[in-house]
């Protein structure tokens, strides 16, 4: 241990001062440890070194030149001078030079007071300039994408941008174009820079050149109130900085966490909080379209609940909720649900999962440091766009394979080592193939005649997993189809029995706090924390004698029920069932049965609409508490903005009083606080302990069903396959929304010889059909799926996609007609 | 006269392949080397004191025994991008005598353990692009490319490739960024091509005069070529005169010569009976001295101890009848125009400077200006990424130091500056 430690480090004295730091540590890095600093434009941490900027020039002894600083790896010995006369004639010198046509617009610019070219000068630069010439004229403001302007006299060419997109994005969609002085950042003619990354280039660029049209001019830096907290679109729940204003969103920028992130955020958390200023918020609680007080609203719904119960029994009412809410909020509308009322009808999903995991739960570091990534169904670039990037990382720097299983082609599979796209529905062969193959044993003979994929290379996959040291398998569990998740987990478990092999993997669903939804048990068969209904003197010791043990009925086994009439009261939370569910066509009609629907949201919906009493949601921005990603991180998601409407969780327990609860939280922490108490796996979960970078919380018990067939699908047409799409246009990138021009028109993707069978070609506008619904969609022949599928990417919610799934059923079937 | 790479250099037809094999034994080296281990090659090239003649002078042979060990494939890239103001000896052994270039790449090629060598030639270059192409596919026909070469088990295949038309793809990583289709920008050393070069794999680049010499090396042995030039600059050296001289041209001269001899055996004397006022030894890239240096002789050791260097052998001559303002301001422009723009003090600096020098040049210059140009020589110099930035002030800073009187005549009454930096 000792000698490692010897011989990893290096020791080296700056200015004087003797510095320890890990073996290949740049000499700027090492230097900001002992609070010594050396200015930079060019270099960046995370896109490494490169040395175009020449502002690190420093000395160091032995060595004939001066020498860049952010390009040198500190040494065993080196003795490194920061300050010598020569270094900051050469500081002046180079700033002078970077000045020298520099438009000096500091009053009018955006970057004014975050300005690293602003802070360097007046550190390190020389008091005036001897440039006596006209500067070089160059563009000013100008489209760099719709939602990036770039100042061309106030660009360095540091050239972060650029690297930016080659060496994270990896798309070098911006490049450098011309030589010399006109040098310029371009893209290939002149598109518009319009990736889903490419707001970081903001943040990273040190100086005003690249700023964000939206956030323009609307207010000086220094006037900003900076909070730090977590994107709430997807499940990796990144870090970053909700800039506000008099109490309005002004913009989201970067911050930074390794661990979550790696420093970078997705265009939709930069560009997609206008939902937070939306027209369609809820932001008055209403009862029969009336606006109502909140407190004659709970005090409603707790009567018209009890009202119900009373007469109908605890199995009348039910709860659906969503990923969308936090920890404190899901938590507490479960608790509501099984001790104050006295059910178990609580679901957050309409497709099957099992909280826990037979094998390690990994987090996102995971994926650089494993040998091999399994990527099952999952497509993180439309999905989890974070993990995207970290994937890409992975694999092109960190050497790490990747196995992509998939039924639609997606933008990892050109990473991968090697890509199987099995039949649209065949998931759960595929896999039941893939652990037998685990298992050593030959598959089943028509293995490749149902999934597409032949055991020989099944067998191919098997032994990758087998021979790498460490392998991460992410799965999106949405993505599975029928009951494969169990397949899948059995899956796990095999290969966590390997010998020479440590198993981890990523239930990677989409949807924010999705993992965290399962942990906090909002499920109609397991408790929080993955308590089986199995165990009963556990449950009545942590929830009391009158828990209830059977199990309760699935999201979308309520909407059947309310269709039925067995169903007499739903309380529909952060949820649009109405667009999101298969069969969503029927689900108004189901609902409208209902005695009481209570619809508790952010945003108006096409459900909100149906519902008796609508109570507002904060949403994030507005609200407070703890996400966990798909990593099983736990973070803080706090406010940055105020709102008089009380927090989620504050009116259930307001609710949870007026049905006799006499406890109650004072704020959220003491929600927190008895998360960490009732929930196995959060013990460790204390706010102290979260705060910077977040925890893991421990593994959750494992709960996993029976792998059992759905049976061979039979019927006629095409499988449908629904995409998510990252850009999709919604309740919270609306019409108004500045990531509008990355909406997408509705588009079907067939295979080739479908196309032929059903006549069409690229470019027709036809109708996908099937259960009882229709969408129209532009075709493309893009061999995305196997034949006998079709992908339909779910762009918009008008265009319903959802209806066309036949709900409970494995798979649904389509046709197309012209 | 003693001549190695020009040897018989204007034989008619000695583009084809059979004229070359018959005036000048071509590919008879290859058998030699083949009879010895690739590191006997080696050895044999640091034997014969050969140095890189694209600039940097390093020794050949050394550089070839920096290959990442064990690690392939490797590659060889030639460099034929000649753009240094003043250089044109590459373009005449190209467009005369390709097979020899071909031989020279096949030998490195085998010394190496190479496999695939490219030839990067400037885009201006585009006439002999397709002179080398059937060059190779004759070379190919007789069995000296492809696989399995002369029976030996060595495989090698060479293409050309050629630049766009920049100067800086003639620096060693900025050609292999240039090569892999990328926009031609120095990269960071380390790591050295050797170790890291063309795609991520060791790399030798060599211009193409050092691997002219190496067929007359292998065939005549190491001591027949350390025997000519002086006792660190071995061999002979192409050397590109022009400016104000009678027969501005290429000429092979054994290293050690007197640069007078160059300008007034080889070269002609200066035009019209005029005098010689200021010469470049090596290129734009090298401070230029004035006429009493002359003497000086014509190798590495020599003119680096004038205060210049040998640099890629391009003799540029001024005669009395000129002001080095106007000389000093034709190179600015160019390196202006040829900076990447990679880096802050080039992309700046040479713009700044030849703004400052088509003032005086203008005659509308200012005393103070002068300090102010060597202030920023001074601010450049050694302070950018690459060696363009740091030899663009070069001829300057050297016109500055040996002219002030140049500049004052343009200026009127100049406070004489010490120039700062020293090139
Ligand atoms: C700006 C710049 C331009 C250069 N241009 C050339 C060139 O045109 N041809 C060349 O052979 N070397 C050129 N070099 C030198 C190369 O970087 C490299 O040292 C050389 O090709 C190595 O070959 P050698 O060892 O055979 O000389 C240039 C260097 C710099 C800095
Ligand atoms: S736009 Fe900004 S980040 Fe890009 S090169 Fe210019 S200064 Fe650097
Ligand atoms: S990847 Fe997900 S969590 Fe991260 S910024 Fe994008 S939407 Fe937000
Ligand atoms: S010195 Fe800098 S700007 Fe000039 S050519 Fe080299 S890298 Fe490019
Ligand atoms: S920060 Fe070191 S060269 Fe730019």
């Amino acid at each position: 241990m000792n000698t490692a430690t010897q011989t990893d480090t290096v020791t080296l004295t700056i200015d004087g001062k003797t510095v320890t730091v890990p073996k290949g540590t740049m000499v700027v890095d090492a230097a900001k440890t002992v609070d010594i600093e050396i200015p930079v434009f060019c270099y960046h941490e995370k896109l490494g070194p490169f040395g175009c900027c020449r502002m690190c020039l420093i000395e160091v002894e032995k060595m004939p030149k001066m020498i860049t600083a952010c390009t040198l790896a500190a040494g065993e010995g080196m003795v490194v001078k920061t300050t010598t006369e020569k270094v900051e004639k050469a500081q002046k010198g180079v700033l002078e030079f970077t000045l020298l046509n520099h438009p000096l617009d500091c009053p009018v610019c955006d970057k004014g007071g975050e300005c690293p070219l602003q802070d360097n000068t007046f550190k390190f630069g020389p008091p005036d300039t001897r440039m006596e010439y006209n500067r070089f004229n160059r563009e000013k403001a100008t489209p760099l994408s719709p939602v990036i302007t770039i100042d061309r006299e106030r660009c360095i060419a540091c050239q972060r941008c650029t690297r930016y997109s080659d060496i994270i994005e990896k798309d070098q969609a911006l490049v450098m174009r011309n030589r010399g002085f006109q040098n310029r950042v371009s893209t290939f003619k002149d598109q518009p820079y319009d990736t889903r990354f490419s707001g970081n280039v903001i943040d990273i660029c040190p100086v005003g050149a690249l700023t964000n049209t939206d956030f323009r001019f609307t207010a000086r830096t220094w006037d900003l109130t900076n909070t730090n907290t977590l994107c709430g679109h997807c499940a990796c729940n990144c870090n970053m900085t909700l800039g506000t204003r008099l109490n309005e969103m002004k913009r989201v920028t970067t911050r930074p966490n390794d661990l979550v992130d790696d420093g970078w955020i997705c265009d939709k958390a930069r560009w997609g909080y206008d939902f937070t200023k939306s027209k369609n918020r809820i932001t008055q609680p209403r009862k029969q379209g009336q606006s109502v007080g909140i407190q004659e609203a709970c005090t409603e719904v707790a009567a018209s609940l009890q009202k119900i119960v009373e007469a109908h029994g605890p199995s009348s009412v039910g709860f659906i909720g969503s990923g969308y809410g936090l920890n404190e909020d899901l938590y507490s509308y479960q608790k509501l649900f099984r001790t104050n009322l006295g059910t178990n009808n609580i679901d957050h999903k309409t497709y099957t999962d099992t909280p826990g995991l037979p094998v390690a739960h990994f987090d996102l570091l995971d994926v650089e440091t494993s040998d091999l990534v399994v990527l099952i169904a999952s497509d993180p670039t439309e999905e989890l766009p974070i993990l995207d990037l970290r994937l890409k990382k992975a694999m092109t720097r960190k050497g790490v394979q990747m196995i992509v299983l998939n039924d639609q082609q997606t933008l990892m599979d050109k990473y991968a080592s090697l890509s199987l796209r099995y039949n649209v529905g065949s998931d759960g062969v595929l896999l039941a193939g893939l652990n037998t193959a685990l298992q050593g044993q030959s598959a089943e003979s028509d293995l490749e005649s149902t999934t597409g994929v032949s055991s020989n290379q099944l067998q191919a996959v098997a032994e990758k997993i087998k021979s790498a040291g460490k392998v991460c398998v992410i799965y999106n569990p949405v993505a599975l189809t029928g009951s494969s998740i169990h397949t899948l987990k059995q899956c796990l478990a095999t290969a966590g029995g390997l010998a020479e092999t440590t198993v981890g993997a990523m239930p990677a669903a989409p949807v924010t706090n999705s993992v965290g939804a399962m942990d906090m048990g909002v499920l109609p068969d397991v408790y929080p924390g993955g308590l089986a209904l199995t165990d009963g003197d556990a449950i009545k010791a942590k929830w009391g004698d009158t828990a209830p043990l059977e199990k309760g009925l699935s999201a979308l086994e309520m909407i059947e029920k309310a269709k039925s009439g067995e169903l007499k009261a739903l309380i529909v939370y952060r949820s649009n069932p109405v667009v999101d569910f298969p069969s969503g066509h029927e689900v108004g009609e189901a609902l409208k049965k209902l005695d009481l629907l209570v619809v508790h949201d952010m945003m108006e919906t096409e459900t909100a609409k149906l519902a008796q009493i609508v109570l507002p949601s904060n949403g994030p921005g507005f609200d407070e508490g703890t996400t966990t990603n798909i990593g099983g991180r736990v973070q803080l998601r706090t406010k940055g903005l105020t709102t008089d409407n009380p927090a989620d969780w504050k009116i259930v327990s307001m609710i949870a009083k007026e049905l006799g609860q006499e406890t109650a939280p004072k704020d959220v922490h003491a929600v927190t606080a008895e998360i960490a108490e009732k929930v196995t796996g959060y013990q460790e979960i204390k706010r102290s302990a979260i705060r910077k970078q977040g925890k893991n919380r421990e593994a959750v018990a494992s709960a996993n069903g029976a792998s059992a067939s759905d049976g061979t699908h039979t019927g006629s047409g095409l499988i449908l396959r629904v995409a998510d799409v990252l850009f999709s246009h919604d309740k919270i990138l609306d019409a108004e929304s500045n990531l509008a021009h990355q909406f997408q028109p509705s588009t079907v993707h067939l295979h080739t010889s479908d196309a032929e069978q059903f006549g069409v070609k690229e470019g027709d506008e036809v109708r996908v059909t099937g259960n009882g619904h229709e969408v129209k969609a532009e075709v493309r022949i893009s061999n995305r799926c196997n034949p006998g599928g079709l992908v339909l990417p779910k762009v918009s919610d008008e265009q319903g996609v959802m209806s066309l799934a036949e709900a409970g059923k494995a798979v649904s079937w389509v046709t197309i007609r012209k | 006269m003693t001549e190695i790479l020009f040897k018989a250099i204007n034989t008619p037809n000695l583009t084809s392949i059979d004229v070359y094999e018959q005036t000048l034994d071509g590919y008879q080296s290859l058998k030699k080397a083949f009879e010895k281990k690739p590191e006997e090659m080696v050895e044999l090239v640091k034997a014969s004191g050969l140095r890189g003649r694209g600039g940097a002078g390093f020794p050949t042979g050394l550089k070839w025994s920096f290959l990442a060990k064990d690690v392939f494939p490797r590659y060889l890239a030639c460099n034929a991008d000649e753009s240094e103001p003043g250089t044109c000896k590459d373009r005449e052994l190209i467009m005369k005598n390709p097979h020899l270039l071909i031989e020279g790449m096949i030998l490195c090629s085998y010394a190496c353990q190479i496999e695939t060598g490219y030839l990067y030639m400037r885009g201006e270059f585009w006439e002999y692009e397709e002179l080398m192409d059937k060059a190779i596919d004759d070379a190919y026909a007789k069995g000296y490319l492809g696989k399995n070469i002369m029976g030996t088990g060595f495989n090698l295949d060479l293409y050309t490739h050629m630049g766009a038309g920049a100067y800086i793809c003639g620096e060693e990583s900025a050609l292999l960024t240039s090569l892999e289709g990328y926009r031609g920008e120095p990269r960071l050393k380390p790591p050295f091509p050797a170790v890291e070069g063309l795609y991520g794999k060791p790399t030798i680049v060599n211009n193409v005069e050092t691997l002219c010499a190496i067929p007359f090396i292998t065939r005549n042995g190491p001591e027949a070529y350390s025997a000519i030039g002086t006792e660190k600059s071995k061999g002979t050296k192409l050397v590109s005169v022009s400016g104000h001289v009678n027969k501005p041209g290429n000429y092979e001269i054994p290293l050690g010569t007197p640069t007078i001899d160059l300008i007034e055996k080889y070269a002609g004397g200066i035009r019209n009976g005029n005098k010689l006022k200021a010469f470049i030894p090596g290129g734009s890239s090298v401070p230029m001295l004035p006429a009493s240096k002359a003497d000086t002789p014509y190798d590495y050791e020599s003119l680096m101890e004038a205060g210049t260097m040998l640099g890629s052998g391009a003799l540029i001559v001024i005669d009395d009848t000129a002001n080095v303002v106007t000389e000093a301001l034709g190179l600015a422009h160019f390196y202006m125009h040829e900076s990447c723009g990679k880096c802050t003090p080039c992309r700046e600096g040479t713009r700044w400077m030849y703004q400052i020098l088509t003032d005086i040049n203008n005659k509308q210059g200012k005393p103070e200006q002068v300090e102010l140009l060597s202030d920023i020589c001074d601010n450049m110099s050694f302070k950018c990424f690459c060696p363009l930035g740091d030899a663009a002030v070069a001829p300057v800073i050297s016109s500055i130091k040996y002219f002030p009187e140049d500049y004052e005549e343009l200026i009127g009454s100049m406070k004489t500056a010490q120039p700062v930096g020293t090139p």
